[in-house]
């Protein structure tokens, strides 16, 4: 239970130094961080399969994309866009307004919920691929439609058009 | 399923049509390939339903009216591509197959029964969309548009898969007969369960345009070119709300003290400000894309006060507004390609020159604004009787008004067809695919309008 606070603490803190921190670069590298103690998570919930995506996946692949992005997108301070207080009061308002309701909701949860504590072998890959493959066969096949839109959309737009002669 | 696979297979066929440059084979094999998908949804029919693949899609007469409304439509605006997508690029096969694409996610979504199946549905033909809205790709206002409709679909989607988390957590289910059994029984239904709702009810207004979430509409829809505007604003549309009424009707009905409130709201507001500022505009696409965003608020009707009668309802009046909006489309199509702008005025003297056209954009708007023996006044009716049934004399008060406001605008055009005279001389051709797109829309508007019986038995 320490660690889990410990992690759970350390996943807070730098998540709130992803936001405030005014270098973007800074910002992406702490949210790798954050990144990475969910990962830990994924590990303290025996959910081996998603840790290693999650290390892989997001930690790796998408963090390099942003950086690149960042790079590419050369920000500083002139191209920040300036916000008006009405803007800013409404955020603060809608996500205060989102923190009590999720409040609300989640005051309930205890650990020795039976869906918390469940099957506790669940996230192991052998069980995760007999769920995928029996279950939920059908979205497992169907998201390849997602995957080859996605796909022949980037080839679509990324492609350069061939000047008419 | 026949149908979802048919539409799987057939955009991978049309990628290698393109691959070797059958570009006139294009056509006429994707509508071949839509019906005979429509043909399997037809054979279905009759068949007691159940649900297949472990509870993953359930083809009721519900998902199979609104399948059948989604192929037929997306026919329609096929007929209509025949030179259009030519004149933007070269890569005419990958719009066809993006396009079939897109209405396999909405026959999925129409059918699902689990939330995963919702998920992905929605995520095929949203993305698919990104692409086909972005595919002017020297054109400013399309790649903004392309932005503004990428990030705020994924936002939504944030919104979504937070409901269903939440849904998951108070129930331990994806299944949409699970959460029902589970709303029906638990003792002390769990406040994550409410959460859960809200959420799923912001994403799905995103999806569907309502305001407080509307502000990506009018822009995307101005900025995509013209025929994936008629795309979005009638298929994949009527997709999203088929998916919010499924969930609500099946569902949420025995929570309805919890949502009823905050989705009255949500119409309330989306009538007054897609119509107040439909009234304001002067391009007449940017106006097509408020008065969608008004249709939202009298479709949401059916789900204010559910009741058995409301899948009937929403089918009418889809279908009087996808009808409508294809006319429109299609005249704006062939007025821009003369005129060059798709402002009110490009509209001038269409009447003396045209009148065939103009009586088809009349009846389109008439059918839009609700007026009698066309098929939108059989959907407002039905809609606003919904209401009745349940009540809401304020809520049907607001509503007439804003029918009121919606015959002002909508006439705009109409008087601008026949009382005002154009500056020059131009001729507008008629491709015969239009005449047919036309003739076919116009006729089951009125056909619908003068025995509504034919679409209301089918529900």
């Amino acid at each position: 239970m320490t660690v889990f606070y410990l992690v759970a603490f350390l996943a807070i803190f730098f998540a709130l130094m992803t936001i405030f921190t005014k270098n973007p670069v800074h910002s992406v590298l702490y949210l790798v961080i954050t990144f990475f103690t969910l990962t830990i998570h994924y590990i303290l919930l025996n959910a081996q399969f998603l840790a290693v995506v999650n290390f892989i996946v997001y930690m790796g692949a998408i963090m390099v994309l942003f950086l690149f992005v960042l790079m590419l997108l050369n920000l500083n301070k002139e191209s920040e866009p300036m916000k008006s207080n009405f803007v800013k009061i409404m955020g603060a308002i809608a996500g205060m307004c989102l923190i009590a309701t999720l409040l609300g909701a989640f005051r309930v949860i205890e650990p020795n919920n039976q869906m918390v504590v469940g099957n506790e072998e669940v996230g192991l890959v052998k069980n995760l691929g007999k769920v995928l493959f029996k279950e939920f066969l059908l979205p497992f096949e169907i998201s390849s439609i997602l995957l080859l839109t996605a796909m022949v959309g980037a080839v679509l737009l990324a492609k350069k058009d061939v000047k008419k002669v | 399923m026949g149908a979802i696979i048919t539409l799987s297979v057939l955009g991978i066929l049309v990628l290698y049509l393109g691959l070797y440059k059958a570009k006139n084979a294009l056509l006429p094999v994707t509508l071949l390939g839509l019906l005979v998908a429509f043909g399997f949804t037809v054979a279905d029919w009759n068949k007691d339903a159940t649900p297949l693949f472990n509870g993953m899609v359930y083809f009721d007469k519900f998902a199979l009216a609104f399948s059948m409304l989604c192929i037929f439509i997306t026919a329609l605006i096929l007929l209509l591509s025949k030179e259009y997508f030519r004149n933007i690029s070269e890569h005419v096969a990958e719009y066809y197959c993006l396009l079939v694409f897109s209405l396999t996610g909405a026959l999925i979504v129409t059918a699902y029964h689990n939330f995963a199946m919702l998920f992905i549905g929605i995520e095929i033909m949203s993305v698919a969309l990104y692409i086909l809205v972005g595919i002017r790709k020297y054109d400013k206002a399309s790649n903004e548009a392309a932005l503004k409709y990428f990030l705020m679909g994924a936002f939504s989607t944030g919104f979504l898969l937070f409901g269903i988390a939440l849904l998951y957590g108070a129930s331990g289910t994806f299944d949409l007969e699970g959460l029902r059994n589970y709303v029906l029984t638990a003792g002390e239904i769990s406040p994550l369960f409410y959460a859960g709702v809200l959420l799923m009810l912001c994403g799905l207004c995103f999806k569907i345009g309502a305001a407080p979430f509307h502000f990506w509409t009018p822009d995307v829809y101005d900025g995509a070119p013209i025929l994936i505007t008629a795309f979005m604003s009638t298929v994949v549309k009527v997709a999203s709300f088929v998916g919010f009424l499924r969930l609500f009707s099946m569902v949420f009905v025995p929570v309805s003290d919890l949502w009823t409130p905050v989705l009255l709201t949500v119409v309330i507001i989306t009538l007054f400000i897609g119509n107040i500022t439909a009234l304001m505009q002067s391009s007449f696409k940017r106006m097509m894309a408020y008065s969608s965003i008004s249709h939202a608020g009298y479709m949401l009707f059916a789900l204010v006060s559910i009741s058995v009668t409301s899948a009937a309802s929403m089918f009418t009046y889809a279908f009087a507004y996808s009808l409508a909006s294809v006319i429109a489309f299609a005249i704006l199509i062939l007025v821009k390609r003369e005129t060059g702008s798709d402002q009110f005025e490009s509209f001038n003297g269409l009447g003396k020159r045209k009148p065939g056209l103009a009586l088809a954009m009349t009846v389109a708007m008439l059918s839009l604004a609700g007026i009698p023996l066309t098929a939108g006044f059989i959907g407002k009716f039905m809609m606003f009787n919904q209401v009745m049934g349940g009540y809401n004399i304020v809520l049907l008060l607001l509503a007439v008004v804003n029918a009121a406001i919606g015959v002002y605008y909508y006439l705009h055009v109409v008087v601008n067809m026949y009382f005002k005279d154009a500056d020059g001389e131009m001729q507008i051709q008629i491709p015969t695919s239009y005449k047919v797109v036309l003739t076919l829309a116009v006729a089951l508007t009125i056909l619908i309008g003068v025995y509504p019986d034919c679409v209301i038995g089918l529900l």
